[in-house]
């Protein structure tokens, strides 16, 4: 199968790109950067209908994961990359044939705890520009979509070369800066990079007319939930950080982060609002349904996950940052 | 009067589908034809269910039903001429109420016909009964007529007095209706009464209510009432306990109409039980049962639990009447010894005194009495009388004994100065007599009608109903459990051999109900001084003056009790002969800690309200990998491991686990006012009906049976179900400490939470704790915390595990 996937260079958009090559399918990566992949690159801005046409030419499918995760951008550069570039992915997909969409949990989020839910309705409206960015685009894929369409949101992804949730964490554990909200008590399931990649391999295999996995957009995690103290502690300890987090009352975390979003100068506050709210409150999922449809379990899990982080931290013998 | 319609995006907001509703003509009624709005589901495989709300609500009121009863059952919720959304006209006495119902089931039904009311509406739909062909009848709180001896309920008299103001210009009856049921129903409820000529009908419907031969709906409600004893189809009571309208006497008035009637009560329930609780899937699985054929169900057989052999039927109250001449102890507490003479003495007196003032046979007594000599005469008395007691201990609480002595519904009570105030008070006992036992025995002659010597004791009979005692409510909430003779006297009759009980010897509990076997199985027993609700107040100290002063050889005890002894012993020994272990599951670690203190033979045998005891108990101090070793299965009794298939458990090979079903001569009838309870617990296999304990289990290869913790409380994960036990033993033994595991999150999809017993509030375990619990356990773990387990008041062992799961749940999933 020729395949096109949007946003190659991220560690997840990699990950699928090695795992479709390694399989045998001729995979095209379309992203400014080089992507790091085995797969062809073929480099663009999203925003670029004609070159995301261009890339997708050939295409008998595309993987969309190109977006824009950046806590404080502009609104602007939000809605073009998140919602126009989803729109000319979805352009270039309606002439490949097939779209696997990559969303997010969070476009559901409500401000209450997520405690073995499954995938609700893509209707956040809050002030996070991505969540309500990447809502916004899942609603209108659903909407317009004319070809076997199947959405994933895969929850907190993470593994060795993950600049955002590991590289934030042990920079900010380093310097003494990272406040887990009520000591890090909330109940929190993540997402091994692998394990997601194979359930976003499996989703392409399920994107056929009629198939139940096009019917609804599916929450992907490991299915293995922790308290926040605990996944944090495991990650430190891989990236042989020995400085234990501080503990925040939830309540003080929230206000913090509301106002270091209206004074905070550059695009990356050391915490939002909602990151206050989403680290406070549970986030586990139920994920019989995903697994039954898409006929996928993960397979690194958790342990195995850290142990690998380790010895990535270990030959690197760097924070982890690529 | 015509009236305008909900929304599409109303009934929308009300979770009606919108298409249920639809307008229908009735006609031909000997009055003008009339529009009714109805909701209606169409098309149902089996038949149709035609729903009839009372005052002041309308269809709406049967949405449960509409939802969970379709598409099996066509089902149709009417509004009644002048109410809800129906044609606002004429006022309507009840019988043009029942002409009408008539009327449109006659003309907009067809097939088989099953009438669900409520309210007002019971006496409208059994006074419809006779002139239909009429299958089945659910009936949610109502009432065909005042119950005797019974003042009319306040509210309906207030309201009648000023019916025109509360019911008609103000919405103050809608309101105060409405108020009764959950937030979300109440917009819907008061919708189509929002204006004073809406509210007509309402007022009119009051006005009708006939208390009295001169009002003009008498004769018609009547009718209902003789149309209710005539009832030859099944009926199902689904009944609140909190309805301060119709309240618990009319339920005992609908039934003594209607003995066939089946009951599921809900003791927590107000008025509007058809909205506030699952009353629609109570009457889903009760029509299967009774309506079948159901290749699922096991169909109808009353033969219940009752024993194959009755024929050497001993009394329980033999052993008391033959050792009459005895002088020597019987019981003996704080206040002294009475004697098995004066005991069986005090206990025939006051049964001649109890049939003497009335009592009849199979009258129920709640006993308010606390446990000692004067409880062991009553209750004795009462049995010999030929009443069934009713146990309600005050570990309960006030709130426990009201759901309990209501449940039961006694016509005696007997207490102390003070329990009867407090039943008086509280209403526990409305109608019941009230006989204080410290003013014995002048508080029964008083009330005396013929000459006590003269009055006959009956012949009691296996058959007959002995005892309603309730379970713990550790476990969820207290049922009532009825008890006959025949099985109490089977129960006698097991302990007695299994036990090896002796006559001098007897036993000391710290179980207070317990005392009531002592004169049952002929043998002496001793309450130590402890307050009956705080078994951990038996220390080694008080155990051994009981040991000291008295002969038994024999300990009841509880696992708090027996806790406590073990950690004051300090190194003293108090020697027995047995300690039987009950209440909750045991530890191998105290059952051989109590063994040393001891010297005795230590059982802990599996046995529950329903059915006890079942195993022998050997083996207590023998260590499993997980679970509880309580022996093997008593001689009588069967025990079977069954799958955990709701609909159609079937036995596990041996070595596997599942839950325990059993079947005894001396177990339990049934659960009192509970039917969907009970059918639930009922299974039959091979021919045999088995009630299904809820707890979890397996027999290992040498026959012992190792319990596993309750069903209710077992971890649903994702892939299997696992009882809690497979999960926390290994956890709590490699830790030495005492641990409880909690599945977090729904069902199906839980997680796993380890909870390690320590002083103060929930919180994370350190995280070399949480690594060592991690990677010791066959299981996924997701969280340790710490924290104290809240344990049961009854038996201060059982941890109180809903509660500690809903705790560890809000605390992991943040604020």
């Amino acid at each position: 199968m020729k395949v096109l996937v949007t946003g190659g260079s991220s560690l997840l958009g990699r990950t699928v790109a090695n795992l479709l090559v390694a399989r045998g399918d001729d995979v095209v990566c379309f992203q400014r950067s080089a992507s790091g992949s085995t797969a062809i690159d073929d480099r663009g801005d999203i925003r670029d209908r004609s070159a995301v046409l261009h890339a997708a030419r050939n295409a008998d499918a595309v993987i969309h994961l190109a977006a824009l995760v950046a806590p404080k951008a502009s609104w602007n550069e939000m809605l073009a990359i998140n919602v126009d570039g989803t729109r000319n992915a979805l352009a270039a997909a309606t002439a490949s044939g097939r779209f696997v969409h990559i969303s997010s949990p969070s476009v559901a989020f409500h401000d209450a705890p997520s405690v073995g839910s499954t995938a609700l309705a893509a209707d956040y409206d809050g002030g996070d520009g991505y969540t309500r960015s990447k809502a916004m685009a899942e609603s209108f894929v659903r909407k317009e979509t004319t070809v076997p369409t199947v959405m994933i949101r895969p929850h907190l992804v993470w593994g060795p070369g993950d600049t955002q949730l590991i590289g934030r964490i042990v920079d900010r554990a380093r310097s003494g800066r990272l406040a887990l909200p009520d000591g890090g008590r909330a109940l929190v399931d993540t997402t091994y990079v692998d394990d997601a990649a194979t359930a976003i391999v499996a989703a392409l295999n399920h994107c056929n007319a009629g198939d139940e996995a096009t019917l609804a957009p599916l929450v992907v995690t490991g299915g293995e939930p922790r308290p926040l103290r605990d996944l944090v502690a495991s990650i430190l300890e891989a990236a042989g950080v020995t400085r234990s987090p501080r503990s925040i009352p939830a309540p003080i975390a929230a206000r913090i982060g509301s106002a270091l979003d209206r004074v905070w100068p550059g695009s990356e506050p050391p915490l939002t609002h909602f990151a206050a709210r989403q680290l406070s409150v549970a986030h586990w999922f139920d994920q019989r349904e995903t697994r039954r449809i898409l006929g996928w379990e993960p397979s690194v899990g958790l342990d195995e996950g850290f142990n690998r982080l380790k010895a990535a931290f270990a030959s690197s013998g760097d924070s982890g940052q690529s | 009067m015509k009236i305008e319609t909900p929304s599409v995006a109303d009934w929308e907001r009300w979770g009606i589908d919108p298409h249920w509703h639809r307008t229908v003509r009735i006609e031909r009624t000997g009055l003008a034809d009339v529009e009714w709005s109805i909701l209606d589901t169409g098309e149902g495989l089996r038949g149709t269910i035609v729903c009839v709300h009372g005052n002041p609500t309308w269809g709406y009121l049967w949405k449960d039903f509409l939802e969970t009863l379709s598409p099996e059952w066509r089902v149709i919720a009417v509004d009644q001429t002048g109410m809800g959304w129906s044609q606002r006209s004429m006022r309507r006495t009840l019988e043009e109420r029942v002409a009408e119902l008539v009327a449109f089931c006659e003309q907009h039904t067809s097939g088989p016909l099953v009438l669900a009311a409520h309210d007002w509406g019971g006496p409208v739909a059994l006074g419809a009964v006779s002139s239909l062909d009429v299958r089945a009848v659910i009936l949610g709180n109502t009432g065909v007529g005042l119950p005797e001896n019974t003042k009319v309920p306040p509210l309906i008299s207030t309201a009648r007095r000023f019916v025109d103001l509360l019911c008609r210009r103000t919405s103050v009856f809608v309101a105060g209706t409405a108020a009764m049921t959950k937030k979300q129903f109440r917009e819907a409820l008061r919708a189509p009464y929002r204006k004073a000529d809406r509210r007509a009908a309402v007022a009119d419907f009051v006005a009708d209510i006939p208390l009295s031969e001169k009002d003009e709906s008498w004769l018609a409600l009547k009718k209902s009432a003789d149309n209710l004893s005539n009832l030859q189809v099944p009926l199902l009571l689904v009944w609140g306990g909190r309805d301060p309208v119709f309240h618990d006497r009319f339920l005992a008035d609908l039934l003594r109409r209607a003995p066939h009637g089946d009951v599921h009560r809900f003791p927590e329930a107000a008025h509007l039980v058809p909205l506030d609780e699952p009353m629609a899937a109570v009457a889903a699985v009760w029509l299967d049962d009774v309506l079948g054929p159901d290749p699922s169900s096991l169909g109808r057989d009353n033969s219940k639990h009752v024993s194959a052999d009755h024929r050497s039927f001993v009394a329980i109250t033999e052993a008391l009447g033959s050792r009459s001449r005895d002088k020597t102890a019987a019981f003996t507490d704080r206040s002294g010894s009475v004697s098995w003479e004066s005991l069986a003495i005090e206990a025939q007196d006051i049964a001649r005194m109890l049939v003497g003032a009335g009592l009849e046979v199979g009258d129920r007594v709640a006993m308010l009495v606390p446990p000692g000599a004067e409880l062991l005469a009553a209750a004795y008395g009462v049995w010999l009388a030929g009443g069934a007691l009713v146990v309600a201990d005050s570990g309960l609480g006030a709130r426990g004994l009201r759901t309990v002595l209501r449940g039961a519904n006694p016509q005696w009570v007997f207490g102390t100065a003070k329990t009867l105030a407090a039943a008086r008070t509280l209403g526990w006992t409305p109608g019941a007599r009230m006989i204080c036992t410290s003013r014995f025995p002048r508080a029964l002659s008083l009330t005396t009608h013929r000459s006590t010597s003269q009055s006959q004791l009956p012949r009691l009979a296996p058959e007959l109903e002995a005892a309603i005692v309730h379970t713990s409510g550790s476990t969820g909430p207290a049922k009532p459990v009825r008890y006959s003779h025949g099985a109490l006297a089977a129960q006698r009759d097991v302990i007695h051999e299994s036990f090896a009980m002796s006559n001098e010897h007897g036993f000391v509990t710290s179980f207070a109900p317990f005392i009531l076997l002592g004169p049952a199985l002929g043998v002496p027993c001793v309450l130590p001084e402890i307050d009956v609700t705080k078994p951990s107040e038996l220390d080694f100290d008080r155990f051994a003056k009981v040991l000291a002063s008295s002969q038994v050889d024999v300990a009841w005890l509880s696992p708090a009790s027996a806790r406590r002894i073990v950690a004051t012993a300090e190194g003293r020994k108090a020697k027995l002969r047995l300690v039987m272990l009950a209440g909750a599951p045991i530890s191998t670690e105290l059952a051989t800690a109590i063994a040393e203190v001891t010297d005795a033979d230590i059982r802990s045998p599996w046995g529950m309200t329903e059915a006890m005891p079942l195993t022998d108990g050997v083996g207590a101090t023998q260590q499993i990998g997980d679970g509880t070793n309580t022996g093997k299965i008593l001689n009588g009794a069967q025990a079977v491991v069954v799958s955990l298939d709701d609909s159609n458990p079937e036995p596990v090979p041996v070595g596997e686990w599942g839950e325990l079903a059993v079947h005894a001569s001396w177990m339990f009838e049934g659960y009192e006012q509970e039917w969907s309870t009970e059918h639930r617990s009922e299974v039959l296999l091979n021919g045999v009906r088995f009630h299904r304990t809820g707890d979890l289990g397996r027999f290992a290869a040498n026959g012992d049976l190792h319990q596993l913790g309750r069903l209710q409380h077992a971890l649903f994960l994702a892939t299997q179900v696992v009882p809690c036990a497979l999960v926390e033993d290994p956890i709590g033994k490699s830790l030495g400490r005492q641990v409880a595991v909690v599945g977090i999150g729904p069902k199906g999809t839980q997680a796993i939470a380890v909870v390690i017993q320590a002083e103060g509030k929930l919180r994370l375990a350190d995280p070399e704790t949480t690594a060592l619990v991690r990677a010791g356990s066959a299981f996924a773990i997701a969280a340790v915390l710490e924290g104290e387990l809240p344990v049961d008041i009854r038996h201060q062992s059982k941890v109180k595990r809903e509660l500690l799961a809903a705790s560890a749940s809000a605390f992991l999933a943040g604020r």
